[in-house]
């Protein structure tokens, strides 16, 4: 059976026209292989097909691309919170170890790394 | 010419109407699988019995734009669909300074963001399977309304922007749109204002007929096929010259 992470590799690769051996679980997604939002479209639409999730890909899109990351920090300003707490309500499947690594890397660029979709998918519990 | 098709499921949106089932006839034909979308029991009984012929070649399916989470529906996981044709569209024929701001918010919620709904669940799809043709069947009474007409037009253009831009942003990834605008036919909701205007509005047209809902299937097929796949993201007038003069 393939694991998780070779699965996500081989559809990454495929996706993005690069050799499987570009992408580990500590690569930034956009960061580092510059993957854009049609990337990530089909990356939705790849990944809810690879593991059945049952998820509409639109959910996936939403949750794991974090793309509110900083309208939900926003939010948390506007309420009086603190940043991390706020975010793991908002993304319960990262731990807090990695929302701290998150928020102290942000300033770099986007933060999404090939290991959130290995921690969302098994968070989700639709790992093959 | 013989028409070649890289896919086989079709999903016709506003599968009832005339032109809706001529399509499906010829589909079928062509060795395609249409799914015929139908929004009233009505409109089923009209899809069953025309094409009770083929009955075994198609399928029927309840959508409506009024209805967003009859979409959900429209798919089973698993559920194929390679081509999409695009009739669906509410009525509502009003003049612009008409009161009653309900329904006119309510008519583009359904006939533009609904429809928008639609269009991304498909393309999804499609993109899993890196190939979608789609067609948006519009009007020219979106770049020439009648009086009363201007929300129609509104809407079928927000629609029109829409599926080009489909075509532009997946066009690289198979997935392609291309938009046409009919002008007179004699079939579908001015039918009646049609006939009742035969002689005069054929005067106004260059090739002095009307189009008859056969020929409109068959540009349509046309669009979906092989050889029709370098047009995307663009819009073709099918109007026997209605538009190209004063």
């Amino acid at each position: 059976m393939v694991d998780t992470f070779t699965n996500i590799q081989e559809i990454l690769s495929e996706i993005l026209d690069i050799e499987p051996d570009e992408v580990s679980e500590d690569t930034y997604v956009i960061r580092d292989l510059g993957a854009e939002s049609i990337d990530l479209l089909e990356l939705a639409v790849a990944l809810n097909t690879a593991f059945k999730s049952g998820l509409k890909s639109e959910i996936i899109d939403d949750e794991i691309f974090l793309r509110f990351l900083r309208e939900y920090m926003t939010e948390a300003d506007q309420a009086g919170k603190e940043h991390a707490g706020y975010l793991k309500e908002k993304y319960p499947f990262f731990s807090e170890t990695r929302i701290d690594e998150m928020l102290s890397d942000l300033s770099s660029g986007p933060v999404l790394k090939v290991s959130d979709l290995i921690d969302y998918i098994h968070s989700r519990s639709i790992a093959v | 010419m013989k028409l070649e098709f890289s896919g086989k499921h079709a999903l016709i949106l506003g599968g009832s109407c005339e032109l809706g089932i001529t399509l499906a006839g010829l589909m079928i034909k062509a060795g395609l699988f249409p799914v015929l979308t139908f929004r009233n029991e009505a409109g089923r009984k009209k899809i069953v019995t025309a094409m009770e012929p083929v009955d075994g070649s198609y399928s029927t399916a309840f959508f409506d734009l009024a209805d967003p989470d009859s979409v959900d529906s429209l798919f089973q996981s698993g559920d194929s669909v390679e081509y999409l044709v695009d009739f669906a569209q509410g009525d509502l024929e009003r003049l612009v300074a008409s009161h009653g701001s309900t329904d006119k918010g309510k008519y583009f919620e359904e006939n533009v963001a609904n429809r928008t709904k639609v269009i991304a669940h498909v393309a999804r799809i499609m993109l899993g399977n890196q190939f979608g043709r789609l067609v948006f069947v519009s009007s020219t009474a979106a770049v020439r309304p009648n009086h009363g007409q201007g929300f129609y037009a509104a809407a079928k253009l927000a629609s029109e922007a829409i599926y080009k831009n489909l075509g532009l942003e997946l066009g690289g990834r198979g997935v392609t749109t291309v938009i046409l605008r009919p002008g007179y036919i004699d079939t579908g909701r001015a039918k009646k204002f049609i006939q009742s205007k035969e002689k005069e509005i054929c005067e106004r047209v260059p090739i002095k007929r009307l189009l008859v809902s056969g020929e409109v299937a068959e540009t349509i097929l046309f669009f979906l096929s092989k050889s029709a796949e370098g047009f995307n993201a663009t819009e073709i007038t099918l109007d026997g010259g209605l538009t190209a003069g004063k």
